[in-house]
């Protein structure tokens, strides 16, 4: 059996070569995971309001809180990751990456901050029923994961001087626009659920 | 942006983890009284057992690498492990992937210890049929610990120290794909076990394994144990899975195409594919029975607006996939070891991986199998039964290989060859006795009774414990140069298999008999059976001291050097020298053989080394 080989200019190339891969494959590995993670949440939020047990599920006062509010974080979301895509995708060493990733990163910061403000501000409290614990539960789980994506975020930019590990790893580095997206689309099925389906 | 030369100038280390994480403990504590909800300090029990962990994983190193990149810091690149680096690199945050097999081990051997001697005081208290020994709130404490602490060890058993350790050498590779994301699926685990051994503080917790609600709600602080060590486990699982697929799918040597593959590397990899995707539902179950405990939610009081049922629901769907991640491993192990000592190919190589998969596929259709007493609406019933019997169909395919590689065979009867055996034995039984559960009407009759108890165990320690052992007389010499004594080892197997056998086999008749599982109490009729299972169990648990005896001798009183290729295999791990070059291979070797072209006339070797030596063939 033939064995199929790939050459490179040097062994530094090959490294970049393998180091982009295995990042681009561990990706999409924890993005598996993070699939199954939101799953979980996404079927509480369903079959806690289909039993409604008690008729708890929102108790009588309690609505969504405001969708416009919402919607303003899930924008400014979807713009993080969205300005954080088109940069990481321009050509090595571009001015769009270095201008684009900053950017991302004040809209992620916003973005976690709204969101927080957001959940002092409910109007209900989280002993409230099920749509409550639901709603508090699953924003707080996105919200930490964006956070924490975000302080990546802020490491890229960091590490963006001339010696730092952005500009080494520029390939590797675009997979985690991968992450910033599917935490943006896990967004918008948040919303869609628990501001507009309720 | 400048990118700066400073450092951490904190010496990281096991020490520096413990003197960090105690402080941390207290202060959290402190935190969650002050602001917690909750009037039962659960809020800071939690919090103390997060911030501890996270301190830990601090002192040991783990933030070094995130924290030079958020600063700005040139970030320290993964260094090359060195040779002969000392004992002291087993005691600090390593990257070699030999270091953290190893590591693992040991950790593993010692929370084997833990459980297997809660094992025995359970065994105890059932010497009387009343609860004068141990009484029921502290028998059923010591089935929890005993069983979370069994389900911890089985969850890692394999793949912790023989995925870690085996995988890159016998896919020919010099490292593994994420060596940080390796060391941390290690790390977080003795925090794991000793957050759960920190249980016994607060009185252990009362649900056993499957902390279902409304219990788990309601039990004291011994329950946060549970949470916290079990969602650590769940981030060992995922970044476990993410660092395994990546690496058998990214950094196989050029000719190591996937029908090369070795099959057990094709059972850690279905194994992390389930740990991967059903760890993450465990995690979020946890995250929401944390927060009713903390922040008084409601997901599973049903009084307001919760079910208990939705824990249910998302633990058995995590929880049987789990089983499997038990066992995927040991199967993998099994049609390993038995063709190098059959001296024949695998027969059906590529049908064994097919079974593989598919036990993995059925794994997740089949969790409200253990909702058949709790409640499950009678028309699901039919689908769940079925579709458990079913997994019974690429098990089968696995027994089939194994048993078609050993016909007419020309066996060589080594001491890891007849644990293999004695696991085809023991899951005989375990699996024929759980495709009878799977029915409806006598899952209902047995299910809170020791025929399901036996039944799991059949399959978990009859299964996968002997695999384990299989495992490490085969590998143990490779991995730590050493031999074992193989007449110690021929009494180990022995002892533990008729002990085992005799442990557990009484079992079935006792829960046909109707003793209830986790009761401290029963019939007094059944003393005399159940005096005949203690006793085979202190056996049982002599057979296990008598494997540490066979390693310590091994190791520190004889200290028999082990060839490169002791039991003369094909495969690419037996290849290379004892003990393993740091960095496995002289250079990226090209494969260009099968793992078990065993007795084929004119077979190529396995690999083209490039002239490194180690192998003494085999053929």
């Amino acid at each position: 059996m033939a064995v199929r080989t790939q050459t490179y200019d040097s062994a530094a190339d090959a490294e970049v070569a393998l180091d982009t891969r295995l990042v681009a494959v561990g990706t999409w590995l924890f993005l598996g995971a993070e699939i199954f993670f939101f799953a979980a949440w996404w079927f509480a939020f369903f079959y806690l309001r289909a039993l409604n047990n008690d008729q708890a599920w929102k108790a009588q006062g309690i609505g969504a809180p405001s969708k416009g509010y919402g919607a303003v974080v899930l924008v400014l979301a979807l713009l993080a990751a969205g300005a954080y895509w088109v940069g990481s995708r321009a050509p090595s060493g571009a001015v769009l990456f270095r201008l684009l990733t900053p950017v991302a990163l004040v809209l992620g910061i916003a973005t976690c901050l709204f969101q927080g403000y957001e959940m002092w501000h409910l109007g209900f409290g989280m002993t409230d029923g099920g749509y409550p614990s639901v709603f508090s539960g699953l924003t707080g789980s996105w919200v930490v994961q964006f956070a924490l994506a975000t302080a990546w975020l802020g490491s890229i930019v960091t590490q963006s001087g001339p010696a730092g590990d952005t500009i080494a790893r520029r390939k590797p580095a675009g997979s985690f626009a991968w992450i910033l997206l599917f935490l943006a689309a896990v967004g918008i099925i948040n919303y869609i659920l628990l501001y507009l389906v309720a | 942006m400048v990118v700066s030369e400073r450092r951490l100038a904190i010496p990281n280390n096991l020490i520096t983890g413990i003197l960090l994480a105690i402080p941390a403990y207290f202060a959290g504590v402190w935190l969650g009284t002050l602001f917690g909800l909750d009037d039962d300090q659960n809020t800071g029990v939690i919090l103390g057992y997060l911030l501890a962990t996270v301190a830990f994983l601090a002192g040991v190193g783990f933030l070094n690498y995130p924290l030079e990149r958020l600063f700005g810091w040139r970030v320290t690149p993964i260094a090359d492990p060195v040779e002969n680096a000392g004992i002291g690199r087993f005691f600090r945050l390593s990257l070699d992937h030999k270091v953290i097999g190893i590591q693992y081990l040991v950790t593993i051997l010692l929370m084997l210890l833990f459980g297997g001697i809660g094992a025995m005081l359970i065994r105890t208290s059932l010497l009387v049929p009343d609860s004068t020994i141990t009484p029921a709130g502290q028998y059923i404490a010591l089935i929890g610990l005993h069983s979370v602490m069994m389900i911890f060890i089985t969850s890692a058993v394999i793949v912790g120290p023989f995925g870690n350790y085996l995988v890159p050498l016998m896919i020919g590779a010099r490292r593994m794909a994420f060596p940080r994301l390796e060391a941390l699926s290690f790390w977080v685990v003795p925090p794991a076990a000793v957050i759960l051994a920190a249980a016994t503080f607060w009185g252990g917790f009362p649900t056993g394994w499957t902390g279902y609600p409304p219990l788990s709600e309601q039990a004291g602080q011994g329950m946060d144990s549970y949470i916290v060590g079990f969602a650590l486990i769940a981030v060992a699982l995922v970044t476990s899975g993410v660092n395994m697929l990546a690496t058998i799918i990214g950094l196989r040597a050029p000719g190591m195409t996937w029908t090369r593959l070795p099959i057990f590397v094709w059972g850690i990899f279905t194994t992390s594919i389930l740990g991967l995707l059903a760890a993450p539902v465990l995690a979020s179950a946890l995250i929401m029975l944390g927060m009713d405990r903390t922040l008084n939610t409601t997901f599973y009081v049903a009084s307001n607006g919760g079910s208990n049922y939705l824990w249910e629901n998302l633990f058995w769907f995590f929880g049987h996939p789990e089983v499997y991640i038990f066992i995927l491993p040991a199967f993998g192990i099994i049609m390993e070891i038995v063709p190098h000592f059959a001296r024949k190919p695998l027969w059906g190589y590529r049908t064994g991986v097919v079974g593989l998969f598919g036990v993995a596929l059925l794994s997740w259709f089949v969790w409200q199998h253990h909702l058949f007493v709790s409640g499950i609406a009678p028309v699901l019933r039919p689908f769940y039964m079925l579709s458990t019997e079913l997994i019974s169909i690429p098990t089968g395919i696995i027994f089939l290989v194994t048993l078609g590689t050993l016909w007419r065979a020309r066996v060589w009867f080594t001491v890891p060859m007849l644990f293999c055996l004695g696991f085809l034995f023991n899951f005989l039984i375990g699996g024929i006795s759980g495709v009878y559960l799977s029915d409806v009407p006598t899952d209902v009759t047995l299910h809170g009774s020791y025929f399901s108890m036996a039944h799991f165990h059949y399959t978990i320690m009859g299964g996968e414990i002997f695999a384990l052992m299989a495992a490490a007389y085969y590998w143990l010499p490779k991995m730590t140069g050493k031999m074992l004594s193989p007449l110690l080892g021929r009494i180990h197997f022995w002892w533990m298999f008729i002990a085992f056998n005799s442990t557990f086999f009484p079992l079935f008749i006792i829960g046909l008999l109707n003793m209830p599982r986790r009761v401290a109490s029963y019939n007094p009729d059944l003393v005399g059976l159940n005096r005949w299972v203690t006793i085979s169990a202190y056996f049982l648990f002599g057979s296990m001291v008598l494997f540490a005896g066979n390693l310590i001798y091994s190791w520190f009183f004889v200290s028999r050097p082990a060839l490169a290729n002791p039991w003369h295999a094909r495969s690419l791990e037996w290849q290379v020298p004892t003990p393993v070059p740091a960095r496995n291979f002289d250079r990226v070797p090209v494969i260009v053989g099968g793992p078990y072209d065993y007795g084929i006339p004119n077979a190529r070797p396995v690999a083209d080394l490039g002239g490194m030596v180690g192998a003494t063939g085999g053929g």
